[in-house]
């Protein structure tokens, strides 16, 4: 069997069988009617003619008029309702899961945030209201200057989270600090989605809209495996383990090992590391703490400090598997390996493109949730094939002499350098 | 979310609804024994609720939240020899930190790598 493909093959045939659970509760109340019927047929003839009378009498007659309005008035009349209220029961129960998870998140933050907050102050109530905290994306209509002003605005973000974790913890140094801000992230990310899904419940029972129904309980499988995957990723946060988007920054800190570092942007660290005759920039987020940094200011700033004399670009991400695919999967292409909201890769981008540096992309697979979870071995395997296939590009794809750029993209939580 | 139900609970919720059906088809059939017909329509009906409690009970635990278990492991190396060690990760590991002199040779310790290996539930 493949590495993580999942359940053995012998359960393959059975595992269709939930095929069915669409139809299972339809099936159910179907029957439920049918048998209905013939209670009811026995219990007014109980030494009568079975379950379709067929004498001439009267009550044969009626019997089977009954019988036929009963069972057409469960499937016409009633249909509808007994299909929202399938549906509506899946949602309820999401909706309580939900509720728990973002419940449980919510005291799992207090918790992490105690432990560096004053004493006999309670941040209680300045917790949970911050978890309602939200942005506004930039309007898009005119979409000139755009990813400036959306920078702008999570720089904002950035810094009212880092102002609010400095304020309620003040004790917290500032891997802690950066730690602190991932949990707050995770547990607002929980409470948003329990508060979208109870909207439609809510919205779905006051309209009476099957539609609405139906259509939140199909996304429900992904939307409780997101969920599930914030919640499991906000214990890693609080433990400071490393998490599988840690794999670019893993990459460079086993290159830049043992060299000196120098901060070139914001929460990036740089060192300047021998490869094969080639001078190659390692760059990555500052750890231990939780910090992604701005890795296209780096880029971009170190090559404009060049005067755009570098021959590559390698950059080092995670990248979200497809079903089917193996955990560890190391791929290879070209582009901007960074998966932020559009500013950094956009800068890199552009440098990328002023100076014609060819931009080479190296991510290891894997799901969210275990791009969110603590590392699997299977991704720190992957980081010394990874490192093995830049050295092989380095060699091949530039000349003695050269300068690349190889920069590791990612949280860099649990890791330093 | 009926997908999330175990596939065991399906078989079963279904069997047992086929049996109340054949049982209160066979309470139809041997109507001239009044005695018979209902014994058959009360083990008929018994076997529905099963049926519904099978489907409606049964089926919940993956509706449950799950707890993700695994067991994390630090492992030590050092910079002048090729010792490595292993152990649980405690709070405060992370890569590359310093975690004294080497029990081999007068080298640094240091945390190579930190990593999980789930723990598989029954």
């Amino acid at each position: 069997m493949p590495r993580g493909s999942g359940k053995p093959q012998k359960l393959a045939a059975i595992s269709y069988i939930p095929w069915l659970g669409d139809f299972k509760l339809e099936i159910n109340i179907s029957t439920i009617s049918i048998l209905l019927n013939i209670v009811v047929v026995n219990m007014v003839n109980p030494v009568g003619q079975g379950l379709f009378p067929t004498g001439n009498d009267l009550s044969s007659i009626i019997l089977n008029i009954l019988w036929v309005v009963f069972f057409f008035s469960m499937i016409l009349l009633f249909n509808q309702r007994l299909q929202i209220w399938t549906y509506q029961r899946n949602v309820e129960k999401a909706t309580i899961k939900l509720q728990m998870l973002a419940d449980k998140s919510r005291e799992e933050a207090l918790k992490s945030v105690q432990k560096y907050a004053q004493e006999n102050i309670d941040i209680r109530s300045q917790v949970t209201s911050f978890l309602d905290f939200f942005t506004i994306e930039p309007v898009d209509r005119d979409p000139f200057g755009v990813l400036n002003r959306l920078e702008h605005l999570l720089d904002n973000r950035r810094d009212r989270f880092k102002a609010f974790v400095a304020q309620i913890a003040p004790k917290a140094g500032k891997a802690e600090a950066a730690n602190t801000e991932d949990i707050l992230e995770a547990a607002m990310a929980l409470n948003f989605i329990f508060k979208v899904v109870r909207h439609y419940l809510i919205l779905g029972k006051k309209t009476k809209s099957l539609m609405i129904f139906v259509q939140l309980d199909m996304q429900l499988p992904l939307i409780m495996k997101m969920a599930e995957a914030y919640f499991n990723a906000q214990k890693t946060f609080s433990a400071g383990k490393p998490i599988g988007d840690g794999l670019g920054p893993l990459v460079a800190s086993k290159l830049m090992f043992g060299q000196p570092k120098r901060v070139i942007a914001e929460d990036i660290v740089c060192s300047e590391v021998d490869i094969s005759n080639r001078k190659a920039y390692v760059l990555k987020a500052e750890g231990p703490g939780g910090l992604l940094g701005k890795p296209g200011e780096a880029v971009k700033r170190l090559v404009e400090d060049m005067g755009g004399k570098v021959a590559r670009i390698f950059m080092v991400d995670a990248s979200s598997k497809l079903e089917g695919e193996n955990t560890g999967e190391v791929v290879e292409g070209v582009g901007a390996a960074i998966g932020d909201p559009g500013p950094e890769k956009y800068k890199i981008e552009e440098v990328a493109t002023k100076y014609k540096i060819p931009l080479d992309a190296i991510v290891c697979k894997m799901d969210l949730e275990e791009a969110l979870t603590t590392m699997k071995k299977e991704i720190v395997e992957a980081s010394e094939i990874i490192i093995e296939k830049i050295k092989k590009a380095i060699v091949e794809r530039t000349k003695e002499g050269d300068v690349v750029i190889i920069a590791g993209i990612g949280n860099t939580i649990g890791i330093g350098q | 979310m009926q997908r999330d139900r175990k596939p065991k609970f399906a078989i079963i919720s279904i069997l047992l609804t086929f049996g109340a059906f054949i049982l209160f088809v066979l309470a139809t059939i041997v109507d001239p024994l009044s005695t018979y017909s209902n014994i058959l329509m009360v083990a008929g009906l018994a076997l529905l609720a099963a049926s519904w409690g099978v489907y409606f009970i049964g089926g919940r635990s993956l509706q449950r939240a799950e707890v993700a278990t695994e067991n994390v492991i630090t492992v030590i190396g050092c910079k002048g020899c090729d010792i490595r060690e292993e152990r649980p990760f405690s709070e405060g590991d992370y890569v590359f930190k310093e975690v004294g002199p080497c029990k081999k040779c007068a080298g640094t310790s240091y945390i190579r790598a930190i990593y999980a290996i789930p723990i598989k539930k029954d």
